[in-house]
């Protein structure tokens, strides 16, 4: 076993850990938990038996599993960057909506109230 | 000088340095303001709430042009406002230009830009930075309007309703000017007087980079 598989293992148990935290803080539904467990636990069986992606690194023709991996990570990041960057451009709408209509709302009340 | 349906909108943040002579002119000089708030930490609510019965406070600190989308639309919906004349707090603007303003609406004019000169009261890399938004919107969009960065400036009701902004922070301005030139509005442009008393505030060489970013952004989905 190489130094990189043990440090690729350990950086998915801490991930583990990181998700049970959350769990227990009730920050994530029961399917969350469930999906953040399985993709770790899957991490940490590739991280050991690299050789089980023999098979889909020769269909796919990479000359290394290392090549499919970084590949693969690649584009799970762009996801997660993707989907990130419209959730907090949605969140910030959102934010600017609440802040000016309540300010709205407020100042319309006042002057019925006057 | 006072007019019916039209207010001035005042947009401040951390203004209160500034803020008292300022609104104490304006109001002395017309009485239909509403001053937005935009999530000041220092006294600033608390000063424009003495002078102006229509104060609106952000609870949190969205920037300029979100502060100018909540004044005019409170005008428009809740004071039968039918033009909105938007004016910086910061002592930049002379109240009493209000009036050329008001000129130009009982002309009929829709879109009114307020023009500082760009003589020796402003800075130099301040001149640069209006020719080049000037410039970046002529290319982009057809029209040449001159000071884009001037928060002085006016809008009819119809008119505000064609160029109503994304914008939240100080892009706005850039963003007004891109819908008036894409949407080929008419407009016309009154002289300002020209003044400048921070040179830490307003828009930086950083802001001015994201503004071109953004008017890049705005030629393809405009």
């Amino acid at each position: 076993m190489s130094i990189f598989q043990i440090i690729s293992s350990l950086f998915a148990l801490f991930m583990l850990y990181v998700v049970t935290i959350h769990k227990s803080r009730s920050k994530l539904t029961q399917t969350e938990v469930s999906i953040w467990y399985g993709l770790w636990i899957f991490f940490i069986i590739l991280a050991l038996f690299p050789n089980l992606l023999q098979g889909v690194t020769d269909i796919l023709k990479f000359e290394r599993v290392f090549d499919l991996l970084i590949v693969g990570a690649f584009m799970v990041l762009s996801a997660v960057v993707f989907l990130s960057y419209f959730q907090q451009k949605s969140n910030q709408t959102k934010i600017e909506e609440f802040v000016r209509s309540s300010s709205i709302k407020e100042a319309a009340q006042k002057k019925t109230v006057l | 000088m006072q007019d019916k349906n039209i207010w001035v909108i005042v947009p401040g943040f951390n203004e209160a340095k500034y803020l008292a002579p300022v609104l104490e002119k304006l109001m002395h000089l017309y009485k239909q303001v509403v001053f937005v708030d935009d999530g000041s930490s220092d006294t600033t609510a608390t000063i424009a709430k003495k002078y102006v019965e229509h104060t609106l406070v952000h609870r949190i600190n969205l920037g300029k042009g979100a502060a100018l989308k909540t004044g005019s639309e409170y005008a428009f919906e809740h004071l039968g406002a039918e033009a909105v004349i938007f004016m910086d707090s910061d002592g930049q603007h002379k109240p009493e230009e209000i009036a050329l303003f008001l000129a130009q609406f009982k002309e009929g004019a829709e879109v009114i830009f307020g023009e500082r000169r760009m003589g020796s009261e402003m800075p130099l890399l301040r001149i640069i930075g209006n020719r080049v938004a000037s410039f970046v919107i002529y290319l982009l969009f057809g029209a040449y309007i001159p000071d884009v960065p001037s928060g002085f400036k006016a809008f009819s009701k119809s008119a505000y309703e064609r160029v109503r902004w994304n914008s939240t922070g100080y892009e706005v301005e850039l963003e007004i000017a891109a819908r008036v030139a894409k949407y080929k509005l008419s407009f016309r442009t009154i002289t300002i007087s020209t003044i400048y008393h921070d040179m830490e505030r307003g828009m930086s060489p950083l802001t001015a980079v994201r503004m071109i970013w953004k008017a890049l952004a705005w030629k393809v989905s405009l």
